[in-house]
């Protein structure tokens, strides 16, 4: 094992391929804060330069895009209140509020620590904790599945703004657009309306740029005449306080480790990663705070909990992939990919054929959060040369790179016409005061929910059996415990406004 | 006097509860319309064919979806109905509407040119139409002046001409070349 290590650091530490790797980190940061470009999408551009390296050169440049990608979607999500991608939206909860508050650099530090913290203790799990973790994410039936999709909705409740109604109207609005086009099992159109462009469904990531890129960007420039004083979307004076943030950030090792395994969890299981851990770990930091209503407005522990957990899904995700050869996400899916390209077959032999590749890529892993440590922390105020930028420039060229990211993912103009649709829809439901986040969790879970449902029922038409698989069960009653928990807080708080309203009746 | 200010005291009071009506009415618009469209997308998956090789066909899922949706938009247009009830008389619905796109009158107009945007640009291409779309865009949000054009003319052209540029080159993306370009 050893050897293999040494084998796998020696090649990771060459000189061109720490180069390599810290151009990938840059390429990772730079585009994942870019909306609508996506860590995915940084990995597929990345995936044809590598095809001319070594497997663990390639691989290792891969990896660090990936980890600077978890990262670089905090900057946008703090900076412009739009998750650069799928994983840091609950990033935008309370790194966007802190921003606004006037503290930017405190903010993109803790989310920068965070992650790096994040990245390190899923690969310490990942080195020693892979096998058997493997063995439990790969135990999991449809029943599982589809039990664990209803209790990520259902945390939905708990995260919503200001109204539990809304929030899950949003939710169910987002599982309803999922259903648009080719059913995931057997391809049949579906409410289409024989229109060409809602023929292939509605893309994820289109909705996401509309929902959250367009709807903010029209928010930017409301009440314009009032807001001039504003400028620049973010003060002049950032302070990082990198030493004293890092010093915050370990004091808070409970959110911090329980993010981080929170995001290795969801990480291995396949199909679930960085776009559900964030919202899951925010809610349990939320749930478990002595504060829960200062979640929300600031707070940096929900800074720390969904960056750890975003960027711990990294680690978690190669725990199938290595062991197993499932990969956890798209973008494992790439690496898996890469290495394929390569001749080298990926699974559970991998260890033993490949024994200084697996490990190189754990220590591929470590040198990529270091890196991606120091980018940030050396040229931070480099990338945030973006927000000295004044809102007429940002605005429209934000809007113009959300147009391509949208357009690059398919090359269809189609994709264009309906990412403007849903910009208007959710800029009427912003200006409502419905919250967005619900509604784009519904269209990443949709299809997934569907699938395993119809898969179980397909192997036992029993629906009795969600209730009789031990884990299924516990995810069931944690649904239903997390329901009744948003209920009681909402009729608490409904009862502490009463007398006031009750006084103001009797006045 | 004193009856003048007691008069806009309790107007004062009236205001905020006039607003939260208004409010609420707007919402139980969006209520109205969720709930009738679920109704609607529930009854066409309804109409889809069932599977034989399944007990959910493909119309199962949306349909069960979007009957939860039009449940939960009935109950949430019935507590809007009472909670407009509890806020008082519903004022000033036409003043209302009209503060309220005044207040995002720019917003719609960067909507509006979005659309044009993405409707010229098949036929304009990406470079040109993207030139015109930033200028008008950023002239339309930090006002006409004489640095304010030559900043958004030079910015115009980088985002325009140097993202295509950059995509093409370096990324291997092509992003719409437009019919005038074609040949």
């Amino acid at each position: 094992m050893l050897d293999a290590f040494l084998a796998g650091a020696h090649q990771v530490f060459a000189f061109d391929t720490l180069i390599y790797m810290l151009i990938g980190s840059v390429a990772g940061i730079v585009a994942a804060a870019i909306p609508g470009f996506t860590v995915t999408m940084a990995i597929i551009l990345t995936l044809p330069l590598t095809f001319t390296m070594d497997p663990l050169q390639g691989v290792s440049v891969m990896l660090s895009v990936y980890v600077g990608g978890y990262t670089g979607g905090l900057i946008s999500a703090a900076l412009l209140g739009i998750p650069g991608t799928p994983s840091s939206v609950a990033t935008t909860f309370d790194a966007f509020p802190m921003a606004r508050g006037g503290e930017p650099g405190r903010a993109l530090s803790l989310g920068v620590w965070a992650s790096f913290f994040g990245t390190v203790i899923s690969t310490i799990i990942l080195i020693v904790a892979a096998p058997p973790l493997a063995l439990i994410a790969v135990k999991l039936g449809p029943w599982e599945y589809f039990s664990l999709i209803v209790f990520a909705l259902t945390i939905v409740a708990s995260l919503v703004g200001n109204s539990l109604m809304r929030g899950l109207i949003a939710g169910v609005i987002g599982l309803g657009l999922a259903t648009i086009g080719p059913d995931p099992m057997m391809g049949r159109p579906r409410l289409t309306f024989e229109s060409d462009i809602l023929m292939p469904g509605l893309p994820f990531l289109i909705v996401l740029i509309g929902i959250f890129a367009i709807s903010q960007l029209m928010g930017e420039v409301e009440d314009h005449g009032k807001n001039d004083n504003k400028g620049a979307l973010i003060p002049d004076v950032i302070e990082f306080k990198t030493w004293a943030v890092m010093r915050e950030v370990l004091m808070h090792p409970v959110n911090l480790v329980r993010s981080s395994l929170i995001g290795v969890f969801i990480g291995a299981l396949p199909g679930a990663g960085g776009s559900i851990a964030n919202l899951l770990a925010y809610d349990q930091a939320k749930r478990s705070s002595k504060t829960p209503e200062k979640f929300g407005k600031g707070n940096p522990d929900g800074v720390i909990a969904s960056e750890a957990g975003n960027s711990a899904t990294a680690g978690g995700g190669l725990i199938p992939m290595i062991a197993l050869g499932i990969p956890g996400s798209a973008v494992d899916a790439i690496l898996m990919a890469a290495l394929m390209v390569h001749g080298i077959s990926v699974g559970p032999r991998l260890i033993m054929d490949h024994a200084d590749l697996a490990y190189g890529m754990f220590v591929a892993m470590i040198v990529a959060s270091l890196m991606m440590l120091v980018v940030c922390v050396l040229s931070m105020r480099l990338f945030l040369r973006v927000t000295d930028i004044p809102k007429q420039f940002i605005v429209p060229t934000v809007m113009i790179c959300c147009v391509i990211g949208a357009f690059a993912l398919n090359n269809r103009v189609s994709d264009l016409y309906l990412l403007g649709a849903i910009g208007l829809v959710g800029y009427g439901l912003k200006s409502l005061d419905y919250p967005l986040a619900p509604l784009v969790l519904g269209v990443i879970l949709g299809p997934i929910a569907e699938t395993n449902l119809r898969r179980a029922l397909m192997s036992d038409g029993d629906w009795t059996v969600f209730f009789t698989r031990p884990i299924s069960a516990v995810l069931l009653a944690a649904a239903l415990l997390s329901v009744i928990f948003s209920v009681r807080s909402v009729l608490k708080m409904r009862r502490k406004d009463r007398p006031a309203t009750d006084e103001q009746d009797g006045d | 006097m004193t009856n003048g200010s007691e008069k806009s005291a309790a107007a004062g009071a009236l205001a905020p509860a006039a607003s939260r009506a208004r409010t609420e009415f707007a919402r139980l618009i969006s209520y109205v319309v969720f709930g009738l469209g679920s109704v609607y997308l529930s009854m066409r998956a309804g109409e889809l064919p069932t599977s034989r090789w399944e007990p959910l066909g493909a119309g199962s899922f949306p349909q069960l979806v979007f009957a939860v949706l039009a449940g939960l938009c009935l109950i949430a247009a019935i507590r809007a109905v009472i909670d407009i009830r509890k806020a008082g008389q519903l004022v000033g619905l036409a003043e209302g509407l009209c503060s309220w796109i005044k207040v995002r009158r720019i917003s719609f107009a960067l909507f509006g040119l979005l659309v044009v945007y993405l409707g010229v640009l098949p036929v304009a291409g990406f470079s040109l139409a993207t030139f015109i779309f930033l200028l008008i865009t950023q002239l339309m949000i930090a006002g006409i002046s004489k640095k304010t054009i030559i900043q958004s003319v030079i910015a115009a052209l980088i985002f325009s001409v140097g993202l295509n540029l950059l995509f093409a080159e370096v990324f291997n993306v092509f992003l719409p070349r437009g019919v005038l370009f074609a040949g």
